[in-house]
Parts: C-alpha cells; structure tokens; sequence
C-alpha cells in the first residue's frame, strides 16, 4: 500500500523544520513506524531526560490516531509501566487535524501537567494525590536513572 | 371547365338535366348525361330504360303526377334541338356511327375547331374528355385539357392528390361525370372498344323473392305474368332536399335519399306492391347506380290479393352494358385522396362506394354466380371477407344507429380515420414479428460494387441479394401475366334460370368485378408490377443503413451506369434543356433518402465512409443548404454529375407538397423532389408515416420514384394500419387500396378474428418484408451480429427524508384522489387526473422540484388536463410548504451566520492544504457549518467514520458538532481553476464564448429551467468590504433565479449545501460518473430522462463537479443537434470523459451513439420496449466494448411498481389515447390499483 500523501508531508516537514525538544525519525523499512524522542520539559520533574517512544500510524490515519508508547521508563500518573499514555486526543478526543507533531507536543505538555485525576497508572498517582513532593521526587529520580544516564 | 358559356340552354331544360342524373347534386351534370342519352337514346326506348331513368318511367307509369313530368315526357324531342344549341347538333347525329366505332371522330372534331391538331394534341384531349366529343371541344377551347394532360396516369388506384387538385380546381361536378377521373381514361378508351359489342344489357341470373302488396284486389296479377321493377316514383324535387331527406333511413339506408323503396307493377302498370325491405336496400342501389335492371316474374300470387299478401317473383338481373363503362361508375374513390382538410370522414362519394359493393356481393350471392378465377392471395380468405365486406357496412351503419343526429347532419359515419384501427397487444405484436420473421439463412448472398467500400457481413449481402432481386424483380417478369389481384373473373351464363340458351356474344364469355372498388370490365384487368421495393425492417443495429447504400452503390439504373463510364464527357457535349422544365424529369441516377431531421448528418456521414472516396455524390437537401433546383441538379441530362444520394428530411418533403399542392399540384415548375421521377426513395425510420391521414404521409405517397424502399425496426407500431400506410406508398398492389385492406385486415381484426387478420398481414408482409432480429442464430448457432456484452442493473435508489416527506404527500393525495374517484364510480372519466398524479410521483422520485414544473406537466398531458393541474397546484399549499422545506431549510438563519469575512476565511483557507489529507489546494474544499474546511471527500469520509463509531461527527478542527446539513461545498467561479467544463447547456455549445459572464459564470445561463438548483448557493464577491449581510441579504440566492449582477469579479466563491440538496438520483449519478472519472476517465456517457426539466436540473450539477456534458433534446434544431452529435462522437479519449444528456424521446431513436460505454436510465419508462431502444442507441453495431446500464429506480417507490408492470408488458400509457376500450380501461385501472397500492 502506498503511502498517503499525507504521511509523507508531515515526515517531510518533520525532518525539514523539526521541533525543538522533539525528534522523530522514519524506520527505513517502515514508514509508518517512528523513533521518537521527547525531552522533558524544563521545570518540571522529568528535565534533562530524554524520553523514547514509538509510534506507528495505523492503516486509516488519520481517521484514527497514531499508536503511541514510551519505550523509556517514566513515573508520571498517566503513563503506566508499559508505557502507554493516557492522553484524550490519542483516543476519543483525536482529530484527524492532529498530527504527529502536535500529538507529540502533547505528549510533552503531558510530561510538564500531569493529571493524577485521570490516571493510567493507578499506584502512581494514588502517590501523587497523596503526597506530590515525594512523587515528583520520586519522578525525578527515575528521569536520572532511565532517562538521563541511558542517553548519556 | 366552366360550360356555363358555351352552353345556354334555357333554365327548365338545364333543371330538367340536373334531375335526371338521379344521384347527382351537380348541374354541371348536364354535359354527362348529355353523353349519356347520345348512346343510349337511338338503341333503347325510354320507356325500356327501367331504372335507369326514374323519371321517365314514372311518367310511362300512370301515377306520375308531379307537374315537371310533362316538361320531362318531352325530353325525347327536346333532343336534338338541346343538341343544336350545345353545337354538336347534326354533326353528332349524323356521325353516330363512326362514334360508336372509334369512341371518337377526330374529323368532326376538326370541324369544330376550325383546325388540324396535331395526333399527340388529339390523344391527349381524348383521354382528357373521355372520348366524349363535346367535352373535348370544350375543353380545348377553354384550355384546361392542358393542365389536366400531364398528370394522366394508367392507374387509376395511384391517383394522386395532385391530379385530386387539379380537378377540384374548377367548381363542383357531377362525381359520375366520365371525365372526373382523367387517370381513367385510358383504360376507359379500352374498355369502349370492348363495349361495343355488349348488348344494353346482360341476363346474369336470377333469383325468388316475395314480395308484398300494397293493393288489394281480385286478379291484379296472375302467374307467369311479368312485373316491372322500378324505383319509387315519388322523387324528392330536388337532390339537395332529398339528402336531407335520410333520416328516414333504414338499416342500411345509406342511400342518399333515405329511399330504398323499390315497386313492381303489373302490365298494366299498376303498382302492386313493393319488394321486402332486405332486397330492396340493394336492388334499389343497383338501380340507382345504373348497374342493373330487373325483370320480374310473379311465380306465386292468390288470387285475391289482399294488401300485406305476399306474392313471389323471380328476379331476372341483366347487368346494364353501361355498368361497364367507366364513366358510368363513381371511381373507387378509396385512394386515400382526403386531401381536404375539411372533408367528411365519409364521403358521399365513399357510401355511394360502399353501397355498390355491398350491392354487387349480394347480388351474386343471390343468384349464385361464383368467380371462375380470383387472385391466389385472396383465395384463401375470399368467401369470409366478402360476406364480412358485406357485414362491415352493416357494422358501419350500426355503429351510427345510437346517434342519429350526429351522422345525419354532418359527417356519415363508417372509417373512424383519424383514430382508426385498433391498437395491437404488446403479446399480438410479438406473435406477428415472430410471424414475419422467418428468414431462411440460405438465401444467396451477392456481393456489393467494388465502388462500396465497407466489408459486409454475410447477412448483410443476403439483404443486399434479396434487394437486388426486389428491386430488378426478375422472377415477376418470367412470369405469365397474371390477373390483377384485386378482380375476379365471372363467366356470363350461357343458360338462363329456366335452362334456356341465352344469347351469346363472341369474345364475351366472361366479365370481372373488383369488389372493392364495385367496378365492373369486359377486359382482363391485368396485374400493374409496381412495386419495385420493399420493407426493410431489420432490427436496429443490424445496419440497415449499410444495407442500403450497398445497394445503392451495387444496383444502378443503364443510364447511371453510362453516365459513370463518360465522366469525362465535357459541359458542351451535354445536351441542352430549358433551365426549369414544367414536367417531372427523370432522375436516373439519384436515390432520394428521407430521413427525420436529426439522422440527416449521418446519413451523410455513411453515404461518404461506405463508398470509396469519389464514387458518391451525396447531398442533404435540408434548409438553407437546398440548391436552387433540384430538378436541374438531378435531371437526366446532367446525369454525369447528378448526385448519387439527396438526402432530405421529412419536414422538407412535407413543406414542398404543401407548396406544390398549392401551386395546383404542378409538380415540374417546383424544381424540387416533387419535380423527378426518382430511380429511388428510401424512408428511413419510415413509422414517421404510420398514420396515413397525415400530411407527411401524403406527400410521401407522391414520391415518384422507380424503386420505392421503407426502412424501419418497427413496421408496426401499435396499429396494423400502420403497415397500410407503408404498403401504400410503395403501391403494393392490391394492398395499398384501403377497401382491400379494410376487409380484409381491419375487419377481420376488430371482429376480433385475430388468428385470420394476422395471417392476412402475414401474406402481405411475406413477400415484401425482410426482417432479421440481433438475437437471431445462423444456423450455426452463431448471433447474427457479434456485440460485445451488455450488462443491465437496476440500481435501487434512497431517497432522503426531504423527498421522502414530498413523496409520500403526493403519493397519499394520488391515492386518495383514486379511491374517492372509485367510491364516486368516475374512474374512467378522471384518467387524465389520476395520470397527472401519477406522473407527478414519477416526478418526485427524479428530484422534488420537478414537480412544481408546469412545463412537463404541459408536456406530458393535454392542455386541459395541464389547466385542470394547473388549478390543483394552487391551492397546494401544504406541497408547497415541504418543497420550501426542501428547498431552503433555515435560509434566513443561515444568512444571518453568513459574514463576508466568514466568507473571505473560507476563500483564503482554501488555498490552504486539507488537514485531512495534506492535499493543496483542497480537493472541492468543503466547509462545515464551523466554517473549517476541508476537502469535501476528507470531510465526509470523516463525519462517516465518527458516525460509524456512534459518535456525533464533530469538526475536526474545534470539535464543534457538525450539522451534517450545513456542509456546503465551495464553488469557485473563476474559470481557470476549474478544468474542463464545456460550457453548460446547449444554448452555449453553440455560441461562441465570447460574454465574460459566461466564462466566468459556467452554469448559471442554464439556470432559468432550473428555479432550485442553486437556490442554496451562497455567493460571495471578496473584494467587497461589506462586513456583514442583511437577514435575507443579496449574498444568499433565493428561490428565484438571480444571477449575479456582475461580472467583474475576478474571483468569487459560493456555496453549495452537500448532499440535501441534489436529489437522491443526481446524487446517485455524479457518484457514478466520479467514479468512472477516477477509474476511467477516457469513458463517455449517455444520460436518458423523459423529462427535459430534469435534465436541466442534471445540467448545473454536473457543471458544478466539472464533469463536462453536451446536451440533446428535441427543443434543438437540426444543425445543433448534428454539431452535438458530431462533438460527442469526435472527442478524443484524452479530453477525458464526456456526459451526453438525452431526452427519451428525442434520442431513443435512430441515433448512433456507440462511442459511449455507460448508459444511466434516470427514470423507467411504461414500457421496457421504449428504454431498451434507447440503451441500443449505444449497444448496437459498431459498439467495441461491453456496455454497462444503471438503470435508476427509487425504492419502495411508483418507480419499482412500474418495473413490474413492464414486466407484464401491458401499455399503460396508452390509455391516454384509448379512452373508448372499456375493457383496456379496466385493466389498466388495475395497474393503477397496483401503482398506488
């Protein structure tokens, strides 16, 4: 099946004109399939770290959102243990307007306003309801120990 | 012709001679009877001539009382002296016998005139005046045996309407006058010679009949004593009192006066009583006619004859020599000469025809004198259909009985002409196709000229073989000469009814009577071979016209042939004619070719490719395009250059025999078709002239013309007449005279006695007809004509709640209406009503609109019906109201959410790429009622897959719920975005685009047929600041048909509402040809409707979506729709795909449209039979590549209850035209039962 006009602009313009703080890069045997990489945003407790995702656009993208999971471990209340995020617009709240680009904002904005009312992993944002200080602590660490020392 | 100088007779005597011709309303009667009495006065007494004279013998009869018989008793002695004062005088007298010799003393004729003429002068004024030496001086003094000269012909059955003319040109005469059928004459000279030795009269036979007596009294007859039969004695004073007299009549007192009363009296000439009412009806036309007498003899009386007694005689019939002389007949005057436009249906010239006949065939039967010889085709069915020829004018008379008022005054029943004939059962046809279609696969085949440049197919060259044979009819002329097929021979009894000798006359043992004209001769009336010709009724597609031209090209006249071999012959060596000659000229050379108007082109377009370049000569003779004369162009002198094919519409044949007729039928001077004597003429679609009262009908029949060819895929259309008009004019002896036809195909079929009408037209089509159908086998099982596939699909079409809601409306209103009309028991009078709605429903299932269209209505029904609509419509209002809806939903609403910048946004965005799919500019970029927009497919595949999950379809943008009726699509208008439209409607194809407003505009000029098509366009001109609209502000396009006021907007958007707006069948359609765009754009298409507004409707949505389309309807002239047609058959492939809109009934027939592949049927037709011809304007010969059909039809709809019923084959629609068939009726109320049930 050929590739839909629309995956390749938005490769394109990915590569082109690419998002500070976001990388995304095509596997050659597979273009539908991305390597990405999310930086933590500043002032919060996932800074410095490099996340790594991927992501897969489904047959009928963009009537149905990209398939998205963190391949690198992270402590945050919508992101369980195996990766996958709680995020509306991958699910009921996707526009085929969306892009990658912007769903991978998103995920960035996630990383800097978690929402533990609305929680993926269960333990993880109990801890954060309960006590936020030792969360983001622990959110931290885990950023140095998965995100920060496997990169560098 | 006007005697009325020449021949001052004083005022009694000329009284005296318009009496005497008994039948005759006519004073211009004197000249005829004149002639009479000079034969037969010196032979035979007065007293002697029984009947033939009433009034002579009233006055040897004691009872004659009416003062002008004294006057009359002198008629003897007045003899000559009337003589001497018409100038004939001694001279006649005394050249009596050189008279009764040549029929004609050319000497005496010199005296008279004071000069020698000339042989050929001398011939011609004989046959013009009937040999008659008084009209021949007359007319050679006044002239007119000039113009009556040339249009002689031997055959009085092809007497034409000209000649019909040319008579009627001088004031009324006498219809038994010798000399009113000039085209008789020759024979007549014929049969005088002949006639000379025929006793005054003639025993035949005869026959018992009882009497009853009128008197009483002892021994007022004894047996054995001979009685007189006469006529009633009391004649009415003048023929114009006594027709009005009729109404008296009896059963079949079709006799003018109403008085059939025939008397016998006993040698003393007392009246004794009168003959029972069956035998006097004929007896007295027998006498009346002068075909008779009559000579009694009392067989049984009592002696005491009381009044009421019955008394016997046997009749003795002598058939009077003068019967036999043409001039002592009327003329059949069936010829289907009703040139007048106000002439009765019958005339009296008809019934006096009618009365004859039936007169005659009882008489025969009475006596029993049967025909020795009769022609073989009528053999087999001779008995029934004289006795029925008999009945039919019984039934004739019947049929007038309800309403005697009517008849009596105005028009005398019998032929019912303008509606005559009964229509044939779908299943009838058939069975006679199946009939005539008998084709024997071993026929020879012939090879066409090498000058033909086109291969045939094997089937072909049988039909060129059998033409050929037709046409050269070698087998006819081997043949001995055979008896007119119309006569039967009798032979004169040699014994009479007591077993005695009669006397015999040497070379007189047999005479002949045609029974359809009640003609009688002494002659052997000899088979005319005039039909040179043929029925060409192939099925369409199967190349008929091929067929044609490779007979044109393979059989040519000596002279063609010649002409071809001199072409170098230069201009000088030509022989030298006057520029216009006054008579019809030979066209040796040139075959004549009419065709309807929208064939024109193609057939000269065929004539150019089957020949091989310069060896055709083909010309269309249409318009502006006829050359000054066409008699110059195609005379026989200029045969070298003469055309080879005219080809010409029926329009044109029509027009010129209107002026011809007018000009007093002189065909010559015209210069046009009426002007030659063709070598041949073909009828193409040749059911034009089904309906032989028609004009076009008549000037076809006055084709002259060697060869005479029909083609048509249909000889009958719903009426066996149909085919009558046909035989008649290629003048197929005997079936081209309509009496013929009349008992035996017309009568038989409306008695009912199908199985022998149906075997009769057999008989006449055998011979004369070749027909093949496409699904016809060769022997080896092969089709005749290998076409590429057709698939046919019923598409079933949804429709939207908008239209269902305007459906159901009328469709309960139709409903009700019917059941009101049923419970009222007004069904059958209230057809046209429950009609309109239906055809209304049909509308509604096109596009809601259409049924606010008062132009179809108009079309489809009478105007009294359309008036009658008209007047339901108007207080429609609830109709009205769902159609608004439809139309217009929450116009003002929107209008008010419509801003100029909303608009501008759109306008910049859409330069945008679509969100969706990333394609830029977006793919007919749509906007939602959010104003996001997107390409219309990205939008809606959208708002689909939301829906399929069970969500609500949300913008993709702002996640605003979308109302999926407020998606509009945005239409640019400035022409060089969008690719490719051909201009519009048909009005464009055809002016140059040279109005700005057009280029810019491309589908609003079609807009006027169309009220609602853009009525939801939002128009928007950018560069205006205007910041907001007024509620109904000018931005938002009403009902009406506003087109923008400028044009010099270089760029304007409007909107389009998606999906509420074109109806489900549009809708259904554009997807289709879509479709076909993407997958295949080289594809061309056809699009069928019956309703041109509909098509006007497709027209600016087909515009809209760039989908280029040229259009044919029957509003066009003939050169639009050649250039239509020429443009559609001549785009290339790479042009992409091109729509052609059809009207059914201007494109369903005849035309060649095998360059498209896709046919859509946009609604069903009653009948299958009429949409299958239209799909076979595609499918047929010459088609490469299998056709695909859709055939739309709306669910749960009319639409599909009409499928069923052509299913059933029964014709629906032609209740309209058959209001008088209660039975019809009542089955089609079925169908109606079933169309709204």
């Amino acid at each position: 099946m050929a590739l839909p006009k629309r995956i390749i602009k938005e490769t394109e313009r990915l590569m082109a004109e690419p998002v500070p703080g976001i990388k995304a890069i095509p596997h050659e045997d597979n273009l539908r399939y991305f390597d990405v990489e999310v930086h933590g945003p500043s002032q919060s407790p996932y800074e410095n770290g490099i996340f790594k995702l991927e992501l897969f656009l489904p047959d009928d993208y963009p009537m149905t959102p990209p398939k998205i999971r963190f391949l690198t471990r992270i402590y945050h209340p919508n992101i369980d243990k195996l990766g996958r995020i709680c995020l509306d617009v991958l699910k009921s709240n996707w526009s085929p307007a969306l892009q990658i680009r912007t769903i991978l904002l998103s995920i960035q904005a996630l990383l800097g306003a978690p929402n533990p009312d609305d929680p993926l992993a269960n333990d993880v944002a109990q801890r954060w309801k309960e006590d936020e200080p030792a969360a983001i602590q622990t959110a931290r660490e885990w950023t140095r120990m998965y995100a920060v020392s496997e990169n560098r | 012709m006007s005697y009325g100088d020449v021949d001052p007779r004083p005022t009694k005597k000329r009284r005296f001679f318009a009496e005497e011709s008994s039948g005759s309303d006519s004073t211009l009667r004197k000249d005829a009877s004149l002639t009479d009495e000079l034969d037969a006065l010196p032979e035979a007494p007065p007293v002697e001539i029984i009947g033939n004279d009433p009034e002579i013998s009233s006055s040897h009869n004691a009872m004659g009382a009416e003062p002008t018989a004294d006057g009359q008793n002198t008629l003897s002695s007045d003899q000559p002296s009337l003589k001497a004062k018409s100038g004939v005088s001694e001279n006649a007298t005394q050249h009596q016998e050189s008279h009764k010799e040549n029929g004609f003393d050319t000497q005496v004729f010199a005296t008279f005139v004071g000069e020698e003429l000339p042989p050929s002068t001398m011939k011609t004024l004989r046959q013009v005046s009937g040999d008659n030496m008084e009209r021949a001086i007359n007319m050679y003094f006044d002239g007119s045996w000039k113009a009556t000269a040339p249009t002689i012909r031997p055959v009085d059955d092809t007497r034409s309407v000209f000649e019909a003319q040319t008579q009627k040109a001088p004031p009324p005469r006498s219809r038994d006058s010798p000399t009113d059928i000039p085209g008789a004459s020759i024979t007549e000279t014929r049969r005088q010679s002949n006639l000379q030795d025929m006793p005054e009269w003639r025993y035949i036979g005869a026959f018992g009949v009882g009497g009853w007596a009128t008197k009483s009294g002892l021994n007022l007859l004894r047996h054995g004593e001979s009685v007189k039969i006469e006529r009633a004695k009391i004649q009415p004073p003048t023929p114009k009192l006594g027709r009005s007299g009729k109404v008296t009549a009896g059963p079949r007192a079709a006799n003018r006066r109403g008085d059939i009363i025939v008397r016998f009296t006993n040698s003393r000439g007392e009246e004794i009583g009168r003959l029972p009412k069956e035998t006097a009806a004929w007896v007295s036309t027998l006498i009346d006619q002068k075909i008779c007498r009559f000579d009694g003899v009392c067989v049984y009386t009592p002696i005491r004859i009381r009044t009421n007694d019955t008394i016997y005689l046997q009749l003795r019939c002598s058939l009077l020599r003068r019967a036999f002389e043409a001039g002592g007949f009327v003329k059949p005057s069936d010829n289907n000469r009703t040139t007048g436009l106000f002439e009765a249906k019958e005339t009296e010239e008809e019934k006096d025809l009618r009365l004859r006949q039936t007169g005659l065939i009882k008489l025969f039967d009475e006596i029993n004198l049967h025909p020795l010889k009769s022609n073989e085709q009528t053999l087999k069915h001779k008995r029934k259909g004289l006795l029925q020829a008999a009945e039919m004018a019984e039934h004739f008379d019947e049929s007038k009985k309800p309403k005697p008022d009517e008849n009596n005054t105005s028009s005398p029943p019998s032929s019912e002409d303008a509606e005559e004939g009964e229509e044939l059962e779908q299943d009838q046809l058939d069975t006679l196709y199946k009939k005539a279609q008998t084709f024997d696969f071993d026929t020879p085949v012939a090879q066409p000229a090498d000058t033909f440049a086109m291969d045939l197919r094997p089937y072909q060259r049988q039909a060129l073989h059998w033409m050929i044979q037709k046409e050269k009819d070698e087998k006819r002329s081997s043949k001995e000469v055979s008896m007119h097929p119309l006569w039967e021979e009798y032979s004169w009894p040699t014994k009479d009814v007591d077993d005695k000798d009669l006397p015999q006359v040497v070379d007189q043992d047999k005479f002949y009577v045609n029974p359809y004209s009640g003609e009688l001769s002494l002659d052997f009336p000899v088979q005319e071979q005039n039909c040179l010709g043929g029925i060409l009724a192939d099925e369409m597609g199967l190349g008929k016209t091929i067929e044609m031209l490779s007979l044109v090209h393979t059989h040519k006249s000596d002279i063609a042939i010649q002409a071809s071999q001199l072409t170098h012959t230069s201009v000088n060596e030509l022989p030298r004619l006057p520029l216009n000659s006054s008579s019809v000229e030979n066209a040796p050379c040139t075959t004549l070719v009419i065709a309807p108007m929208s064939l024109l082109a193609q057939w000269h377009s065929e004539a150019e490719n089957a020949s091989k370049p310069g060896t055709m000569r083909s010309i269309v003779y249409y318009g502006s395009d006829k050359t000054a004369s066409l008699q110059t162009l195609c005379r026989e002198s200029n045969a070298a250059s003469a055309p080879h094919v005219v080809i010409t519409s029926y329009g044109v044949a029509l027009s010129e025999f209107n002026q011809v007729v007018a000009n007093n039928g002189n065909r010559g001077s015209h210069g046009g078709l009426f002007s030659l004597n063709f070598f041949r003429v073909i009828l193409d679609e040749a059911h034009h002239i089904k309906n032989r009262q028609s004009k076009t009908a008549k000037a076809c029949y006055e084709i002259a013309a060697r060869h005479r060819w029909v083609l048509t895929g249909t000889p009958i259309v719903n009426r066996l007449e149909d085919l009558f008009s046909l035989v008649r004019f290629l003048r197929v002896e005997p079936w081209s005279n309509f009496s013929f036809w009349k008992t035996f195909i017309t009568v038989p079929f409306e008695s009912k006695d199908f199985i022998r009408a149906l075997d009769v037209v057999q008989t006449v089509l055998e011979p004369l007809v070749l027909r093949r159908t496409k699904d016809m086998k060769t022997p080896d099982g092969e089709p005749l004509v290998p076409l590429p596939p057709r698939r046919i699909e019923i598409e079933e079409i949804e429709l939207s709640k908008q239209e269902r809601e305007v459906y159901d409306y009328i469709f309960n209103r139709a409903k009700r209406t019917f059941a009101a009309k049923v419970e009222a028991g007004t069904v059958m009078k209230s057809y046209t009503t429950i009609f309109a709605q239906i055809l209304r429903l049909r509308q509604s299932c096109c596009h809601p609109v259409l049924t606010r269209n008062k132009t179809i209505v108009a079309e489809e029904e009478e105007a009294a019906a359309a008036a009658d609509e008209a007047s339901g419509l108007a207080d429609d209002i609830d109709l009205q109201d769902l159609i608004n809806r439809f139309e217009s939903d929450d116009g003002d609403e929107d209008a008010n959410r419509f801003g100029a910048h909303v608009l501008k946004q759109i306008q910049d965005e859409s330069e945008n790429e679509c969100p969706i799919c990333s394609e830029e500019p977006m793919i007919e970029q749509t906007v939602a009622g959010c104003w996001h927009s997107a390409c219309k497919e990205c939008l809606l595949n959208y708002i689909e897959h939301q829906k399929n999950k069970g969500e609500t379809p949300r913008c993709f943008n702002c996640r605003e719920r979308i109302n999926e009726r407020e998606i509009f699509e945005v239409i640019r208008h400035d022409s060089g975005k969008r690719t490719g439209i051909i201009a519009g409607s048909h009005s464009e194809n055809l002016i140059p685009p040279g109005s700005s407003r057009q280029q810019s505009l491309p589908f609003f000029s079609s807009t006027s047929h169309a009220p609602a098509s853009d009525s939801d366009s939002i128009q928007s001109y950018p560069h205006t600041s205007t910041p907001t609209f007024p509620s109904s502000g000018p931005a938002i396009e009403s009902t009406s048909n506003v087109t923008p006021c400028s044009s010099s907007f270089l760029s304007q958007i409007s909107l389009r509402r998606i999906g509420s707006h074109t109806s489900a069948k549009i809708a259904a359609l554009l997807t289709h040809l879509k479709r076909l765009r993407h997958e295949n754009p080289s594809i061309k298409s056809v699009v069928f409707s019956q309703f041109t507004a509909f098509l006007d409707l497709l027209e600016p949505a087909l515009a809209r979506d760039g989908i280029r389309f040229l259009r044919f309807d029957g509003s066009m002239a003939q050169k639009q729709r050649a250039a239509v047609l020429a443009q559609f058959a001549a785009s290339p492939e790479s042009a992409g795909g091109l729509v052609l809109l059809l009207s059914l009934r201007a494109g369903g027939v005849g035309l060649n449209l095998t360059s498209a592949q896709r046919v859509f049927m946009m609604d069903p037709w009653w009948s299958y039979a009429v949409e299958s011809q239209a799909i076979d304007r595609v499918h047929r010969m010459g088609q490469t590549s299998s056709v695909y059909v859709h055939r739309f039809i709306v669910k749960d709809s009319v639409e599909q209850r009409m499928l069923k019923i052509q299913d059933r084959k029964m014709f629906i629609a032609s209740s309209l035209g058959m209001v008088s068939d209660e039975e019809k009726k009542l089955q089609r109320l079925e169908d109606i039962r079933e169309l709204l049930s």
